[in-house]
């Protein structure tokens, strides 16, 4: 299947998946890189090693997706801007059509 | 602490001062397991060679008075980069391009007699020479450990998945 040009969370590679976690992990406030993983952990049952997170993190910070926030006690907690909103939105709509079509499919065999 | 500050010398300087407390603070608040480390050794190698991630350490995150981080733990593994030269760079080039001949070869010659090794000398024709051209530009005047675990360990994983 193509990969839809429109998926631009797609751009970031293997990265692609851990960000999407962040995203949907900041979707509802500011949260340092600790408390993103045990979230992550919590809501989709995967846990990302603290590389990866930091790797997505980076890429996401690059775009301007999410942003930092100030520090505090030696954790810097990122929120969404509204970029990362927009991306976040779009990128759960296909994958919620997706889901759709797999749905009737499964119904239909 | 030890073992975890060890981890983040092999991280570009840049990446240490934007993300290092922070990152050091997260590792500490979770156990660190094989899989964590092998996690944090890729992540140091993509640090080293990401367009992305080095977007994202020259954000005013790092530098602005509000959010200024405190990197008095990180002063035992901070090195300042060294410039790279011409000189540096060529010899780089020379060792990619030579290793690339070399694997190549050398996959060519074990193609009848050893066809499993001829499989991973082809896949490490580009990754490999890079990888070991590395300490001659990308990590220049970086810890020697550092450099002997990021290309030792690159190479081993490489061979391993290959």
């Amino acid at each position: 299947m193509a990969r839809r040009t429109d998926d631009v969370l797609a751009t970031l590679g293997r990265f692609s998946e851990p960000a999407l976690y962040i995203l949907i992990s900041l979707a509802d406030g500011p949260k340092h890189g600790y408390a993103i993983t045990q979230d992550i952990e919590a809501v989709a049952g995967q846990k990302l090693g603290p590389g990866t997170l930091y790797g997505a993190i980076a890429r996401l910070e690059a775009r301007k997706w999410i942003e930092p926030l100030p520090v505090e006690e030696r954790r810097r907690p990122y929120r969404l801007t509204t970029a990362g909103h927009r991306v976040l939105r779009h990128r759960l709509q296909s994958l919620q059509a997706l889901a759709r079509v797999g749905r009737a499919r499964l119904a239909e065999g | 602490m030890r073992c975890d500050a060890n981890l983040l010398a092999l991280f570009p300087p840049r990446w240490r001062e934007r993300y290092g407390e922070e990152f050091l603070a997260t590792v500490e608040d979770g156990r660190l397991g094989v899989r964590d480390t092998i996690d944090i050794m890729f992540a140091a190698s993509d640090a080293w060679i990401s367009a992305d991630v080095r977007r994202a350490t020259i954000s005013p995150a790092g530098t602005d008075a509000g959010g200024r981080m405190s990197i008095n733990s990180l002063l035992a593994c901070r090195r300042e980069a060294a410039a790279v030269t011409p000189r540096d760079a060529l010899i780089g080039a020379g060792v990619m391009l030579a290793g690339s001949l070399l694997f190549k070869t050398l996959a060519y010659a074990s193609r009848d007699t050893l066809p499993a090794a001829t499989h991973v000398l082809t896949d490490l024709a580009f990754l490999g020479p890079f990888t070991l051209s590395m300490p001659f530009w990308l990590m220049k005047g970086q810890p020697w450990k550092a450099q002997a675990a990021i290309v030792g360990g690159t190479l081993a994983i490489l061979t391993l998945i290959g």
